[in-house]
């Protein structure tokens, strides 16, 4: 045993009502994952506390902090294995998990809090590590080494392993104390970049700085400056060559994520299928940002594109929102818990980061992963997709949860291709007052030369160093271990709390998150907004020392923020903090020298031009060419009587991209805050599917705003405009169905997509890029016409891995997040139908489009190949379907729907089958109308095609009349009544062309994706 | 004067807002209070007619769930909690709260406001944190302050950690014949009133709750606890099922609680505004 370490153990009481249920739940996943089976699991808690106590202080920690006395038994320095109280029968096996030195260890700091309440005079220095045991019995022939796999991560997590002939005589696992060594420091050093083009790419990739060699040129450049050498010698600089500091931070600036140099690109673009040959400057410039300033210049509420942190819009004359979506890819890949929570905690840091701090009000997820049942060959250094979902759902729902902040809307995807790296996408919605007390705009950051630099929050360790660089490479074996980080949403949630109080207070004039590239970004960044700064790296608070000028400067250690506050206002700031118990330190001040100069102590570490960090990235020039792919069609068979059509929709709702998402998206909270009006399910049993979320924040208030999001990679496989078009449009759908104000929406465009720089690794780059510039035309041209700007975005361009020899790329993915206003939240409309008796009507038109549908790839893969996904993909008439919308919204407010519902995965029979289960009961549907309507229509495309613009409404027979009127100029059908009994029926005029019951439709959507426990 | 509400904030309570903003919809004022205000002197509890614990994840349920804020309750507001409740002054706990007010062992709680932990709230038998809608029927009889002429409510759940239980089955029944199992599940397809102690199934419990308790109060009736969250059902437009009914839009069922404290504080305190 270490000296000086007290161990204490923790176990639930057993029997008479009380369970393990952490042991229970392990026990059941492994069976649900692994189809394992256990005779039983128990759990048992470890803490270890590095500081001499007396046994009457152990004993009193034990019974007043560490153990719950009415559930749990504890014990101090003796294993609680060994009492016959907790055990009575040995184990055949037990495994003990516990943190790698320096990884965040939320229990731990929890635990401190705690004994500092119990004990608050004693050593300032005492430190607290956490372990878990899990105990087997029954355990059957299982490897152990394999379980204990599936039990931890390595990169993160230690773990012991006691086989039965080790319990047999009590040997049991003991975990070491993860003592963080201080790091020897190393000064500041420089870097000779006056050497061949090969030892410049050598410096960027031995480095991980991601630069190219015209990058890398580029500064070599600088340096060569006669202007530039004059100003380094006078600051005691290394005159010709960049310092380690300087390096470090211009490679955060330059990173692919942050400076987005492929949607900044000039690119030749060729068109194989029209000729077109032409060149693009730029394609953020041109395709989003511009039709954005456009539709600024129609309106008035759009009060902040593309500059901060997230784009502001005003909601009401008192209150404006913001929203924005990051993606955490890479880190989830790593490690899926760790990777999504730093993700979601990260983005709403984005929102408090937004003009002079935004208050986080709701979250959305959109997660793409391999499919939960994948059996096939699974590259070494990959975790199984039903790990990476549990890992990146957990990861999610603790950080959501324990932050407060709702997650109201989502999708989750599965494509085999996400098995090299899942897509996690984390938006927050926040809210901010359009004027603070002090008379302020709260939407515009107000800083002054002289204003003092405070980190506030979290301190910085070496983890998270390079996590902007390493997204910006793709993942292989090599990929760091330190890029990986788990948040901490408590420390960040005393954070929000004081900021937002602060704001009030008038202390804030600029903030900023510090997210990738840490204090070099966020300093960087705000620098450009008073011509300069001044930052001394010995003053930032560490969580280690040791730690070189560089690294402290690059860090992303979490839960962070920058802030400038005005040296009047430096006392009571301070005060508000300690109150909070949040730690604010003075780093540095604002200047408008023209540079950004960082020390270290007295000496000079850094000196960098504003304008030449901000702007001195040389443009890329790629090229791009684009014809479109060839695929088999799809084999559709003759004859299928309708009780085969039903099996056929029976298995379509089962597949995962169409399953019920429910068991996971119950456990994230969607109603704190108390505003939730349309939630993530409804009807009579609160489990048909909702569109869009409707939430109304200011209580008692019933003004209200939508969000919604669209998202159909599969599309990409045919055509990349076709999949961005769906996507926008299936947002704009989704808000239209539970009554949105189409004159007020906005939204935001993340761009997933595997690296379509044509090289070596990657030969087929310039059909990747001739897929992202389509995706961007089909983004200017559906957002112009539907009066949607983008008022925020996010790109992630190299989800590709190469592991094992073997390169996944994802397939082209493009989610469209959406927010809008809601006149009256009293008048909004569900998807699940309402009375029996309603009118069934489609409005829209449906077209033979089932080329890449889900229904063509069910058939690829029960064909094995044979039946292809070709054929028509769903194409958009932007003009057609606005009409259709803006009619229905005009009947939605008349009062004339009773239900609303978007058709998309699947088709019209899938959203026939959901608006059902909301009333629980069928309907009767005829679809003859529909097929007389179009003379390539067949009974597939009308069951199953994914045509856009298409809304499945019900309606009242009282008022169908007047729907009707309403709805006269727009392509509209009565297609069938909603039913009483379980079955549902579609017809062909007089003969039957599907029938199913909709309880065991709805046991197959529910079954596949049941989470288990 | 006003009936003033003080709504403890900090260390991971989120509830907050809605908390405060529900006693001002039922015609008191809410100030939201850093804890650690309270624990230095700078604001004093005794000012205050009512005292609110949020819902929230206070440092993050890491020890177990409202352990160590209970803690800091406990170590840091002893005299002062056991001062308000002497001086008849109503307390309330929700979700978070809740499992303060239990871990501080201030509910059940007994008599003499001793502070000692009698009962828990454990990880829900579905091994999940969950959101979910559910039906509360209260006790008839309860002299409980804040649930009075209450029959059955619809609000939501959401915690991972709301198995009321208790290492000493004899003090159930105790509790029991006091009132101060206040607040069960029950089926909404049962006509009223169906309370019962024999364990409903999942999800109609949702945590395999003993004899199906959501929440409880101290023999007083003036401390009350439930892991349902009755604020988040503050206006009609929030009902797990509103679209599907016929409603006269308004406050919504939850109010009920938050308006009888109010007016007992009223009564009780002679405040008029």
């Amino acid at each position: 045993m270490q000296s000086n370490i007290q161990r204490i153990e923790v176990t639930p009481r057993v029997g008479g009502g009380l369970r393990d249920v952490r042991g229970d739940t392990i026990k059941s996943q492994l069976k649900t994952d692994h189809n394992l089976e256990i005779t039983e699991v128990r759990s048992i808690l470890g803490y270890q506390i590095n500081q001499e106590l007396s046994d009457h202080q152990l004993t009193k920690v034990v019974d007043e902090l560490f153990t719950d006395p009415v559930i749990e038994i504890g014990c101090f320095n003796l294993s609680i294995l060994d009492n016959k109280d907790a055990f009575s029968e040995t184990p055949e096996a037990v495994i003990t998990v516990g943190f790698k030195p320096g990884v965040t260890d939320n229990r731990a700091s929890a635990a401190l809090d705690g004994f500092t309440t119990i004990f608050p005079d004693l050593d300032k220095d005492v430190k607290i590590s956490t372990s878990i045991s899990y105990v087997f019995f029954g355990l059957g022939d299982v490897d152990l080494n394999w379980l204990s796999d599936q039990l931890h991560n390595s990169l993160i997590e230690t773990a012991l392993i006691a086989d039965s002939n080790d319990c047999a005589i009590a040997d049991w696992p003991e975990i070491q104390f993860p003592e963080l060594k201080d790091i020897e420091y190393t000064p500041p050093s420089s870097i000779d970049l006056n050497v061949s083009d090969e030892e410049l790419i050598e410096i960027s990739e031995k480095g991980l700085l991601a630069l190219n060699l015209e990058e890398m040129k580029a500064i070599q450049q600088n340096y060569l400056d006669k202007n530039v050498q004059a100003r380094r010698k006078e600051l005691g600089l290394p005159h010709d060559k960049p310092t380690d500091v300087e390096l470090e931070c211009l490679a955060q600036s330059w990173s692919e994520h942050c400076k987005h140099k492929i949607f900044a690109a000039k690119i030749t673009h060729i068109d194989r299928e029209t000729g077109e040959n032409s060149e693009i400057d730029s394609l953020f410039k041109t395709y989003i940002m511009q039709p954005a300033l456009d539709m600024q210049q129609e309106v008035n509420w759009l009060l902040s594109l593309f500059h901060d942190n997230s784009g502001v819009i005003e909601w009401t004359p008192e209150w404006s929102l913001c929203m924005k979506a990051e993606t955490h890819n890479s880190p989830s890949a790593l490690d899926p818990f760790g990777g999504a929570m730093t993700g979601i905690v990260g983005v709403n840091r984005d929102i408090l980061g937004t003009g002079l701090g935004a208050r986080p009000i709701a979250n959305t997820d959109v997660f793409c992963f391999g499919p939960p049942d994948y059996d096939g060959h699974l590259p070494e250094g990959l975790f199984h997709p039903s790990r990476v979902m549990r890992g990146v759902h957990a990861g999610v729902r603790a950080g959501g949860n324990e932050s407060g902040i709702p997650t109201v809307n989502g999708a989750i995807i599965f494509d085999e291709r996400y098995i090299g790296k899942p897509l996690v996408y984390c938006g927050t919605v926040g809210i901010l007052p359009r004027h603070l007390p002090d008379g302020r705009e709260s939407h515009i950051k107000t800083p002054e030369p002289g204003n003092l630099i405070y980190m506030v929050g979290g301190r910085v360790g070496s983890d998270g160093i390079h996590g902007a660089t390493f997204s910006s490479l793709e993942l292989t074996d090599e990929s760091p271990s330190s890029a990986v980080q788990i948040g901490d949403p408590i420390t960040q949630k005393k954070m929000v709390d004081m900021l937002l109080e602060a704001r009030d207070l008038g202390y804030i004039e600029v903030i900023t998150d510090n997210g990738a590239g840490g204090l070099s970004s966020s300093i960087g960044e705000m620098a450009e907004l008073t011509g300069g700064a001044n930052l001394d790296l010995s003053k930032v608070p560490l969580k280690q020392l040791g730690l070189s000028p560089w690294e402290i400067l690059v860090s992303e250690s979490q839960e962070r923020m920058t802030v400038g506050v005005d040296e009047k206002n430096k006392q009571a700031f301070e005060e508000l903090a300690k109150l909070h118990e949040v730690e604010a330190t003075i780093v540095g001040e604002f200047t408008n020298s023209g540079t950004f100069l960082v020390n270290y102590g007295n000496d000079v570490v850094a000196d960098l031009p504003i304008e030449y960090l901000h702007d001195g990235c040389p443009q890329l020039n790629l090229e791009s060419e684009w014809s479109p792919p060839i695929h088999r069609p799809i084999i559709f068979n003759e004859e299928t009587p309708p009780k085969e059509m039903g099996n056929i929709l029976q298995r379509l709702i089962a597949r995962p991209n169409i399953a019920s998402k429910e068991w996971w998206v119950r456990s994230y909270d969607h109603e704190v805050i108390g505003q939730s009006v349309i939630k993530p399910f409804g009807g009579v049993n609160h489990d048909a599917p909702g569109d869009a979320a409707v939430i109304a924040p200011i209580p008692g208030d019933t003004k209200g705003t939508v969000i919604s999001c669209g998202i159909v990679p599969r599309y990409s496989d045919i055509d990349a405009y076709a999949m961005a078009a769906a996507s926008v449009d299936e947002a704009v759908r989704n808000a239209v169905c539970v009554g949105v104000d189409l004159s007020r929406i906005a939204g935001l465009d993340n761009f997933c997509w595997p690296d379509p720089v044509q090289s070596k690794k990657t030969p087929d780059g310039r059909f990747k890029l001739a897929q992202l510039v389509r995706a961007n035309r089909a983004l200017e041209d559906v957002c112009r016409a539907y009066s949607l700007p983008c008022i925020s975005g996010k790109d992630s361009m190299k989800n590709d891995a190469t592991l094992d020899g073997e390169k996944i790329s994802v397939p082209p993915t493009l989610l469209f997040s959406l927010m809008g206003n809601h006149q009256d939240v009293t008048k909004a409309i569900s998807s699940d139908f309402k009375n029996t008796g309603d009118a069934i009507y489609l409005i829209g038109e449906t077209k033979q489009e089932l080329g890449a549908s889900e229904l063509a790839y069910m058939f690829q893969e029960e064909s094995e190949g044979a039946s292809g996904i070709g054929g028509k993909v769903p194409s958009i008439d932007t003009k057609r379907n606005l009409s259709a919308y803006k009619a229905l919204t005009k009947a939605m407010h008349a009062g004339l729907v009773e239900s609303a519902h978007d058709c998309s995965d699947g088709g019209l029979s899938i959203a026939i089958a959901e608006s059902c289960f909301g009333i629980d009961a069928g309907a009767k549907i005829d679809v003859s109308s529909l097929l007389a309507s179009d003379d390539m229509l067949d009974s597939w495309g009308v069951l199953f095609g994914e045509s856009l613009g298409r809304i499945l409404v019900s309606v009242n027979p009282a008022n169908t009349e007047e729907f009707e009127k309403m709805m006269d100029e727009i392509f509209h059908e009565k297609i069938g009544i909603v039913g009483k009994n379980d079955e549902l029926i579609i017809m062909n005029n007089e003969s039957e062309i599907l029938t199913a019951s909709i309880t065991e439709l709805r046991e197959a959507w529910k079954g596949t994706l049941d989470g288990g426990a | 004067m006003s009936v003033k509400v003080a709504i403890l904030t900090g260390f991971g309570i989120n509830c907050d807002r809605e908390t405060a903003a529900v006693f001002e919809m039922a015609g008191a004022k809410s100030e939201r209070i850093h804890v650690n205000k309270l624990v230095n002197g700078e604001i004093d509890l005794q000012d205050y007619h009512i005292m609110a614990v949020p819902g929230g994840f206070s440092f993050g349920d890491h020890l177990g769930s409202g352990r160590l804020m209970g803690n800091r309750l406990r170590f840091g507001l002893r005299e002062q909690v056991r001062k308000f409740v002497n001086d008849k002054k109503p307390i309330i706990g929700i979700c978070n709260g809740f499992q303060v007010l239990v871990k501080m062992g201030l509910l059940p709680g007994d008599d003499d406001i001793s502070f000692e932990q009698t009962a828990s709230l454990t990880l829900n038998d579905s091994g999940h944190y969950e959101d979910r809608w559910v039906t509360l029927e209260f006790e008839k009889d309860s002299h409980c302050i804040w649930t009075k002429g209450l029959t059955r409510m619809r609000v939501p759940v959401r915690h991972g950690e709301g198995k009321f239980v208790t290492n000493n089955k004899k003090l159930l029944d105790k509790w029991n014949e006091n009132g101060q199992l206040v607040v069960r599940y029950v089926d909404p397809n049962q006509q009223y009133p169906s309370k019962s102690d024999e364990l409903l199934p999942y999800p109609i419990s949702p945590n395999s709750s003993w004899r199906n308790i959501a929440g409880v109060c101290d023999p007083t009736g003036l401390v009350f606890g439930l892991m349902p969250h009755p604020e988040a059902n503050h206006s009609t437009w929030l009902g797990a099922t509103w679209t599907r009914e016929n409603l006269f839009h308004g406050q919504g069922e939850g109010m009920v609680i938050f308006h009888n404290a109010v007016n007992y504080a009223k009564s009780q305190f002679s405040i008029n505004d």
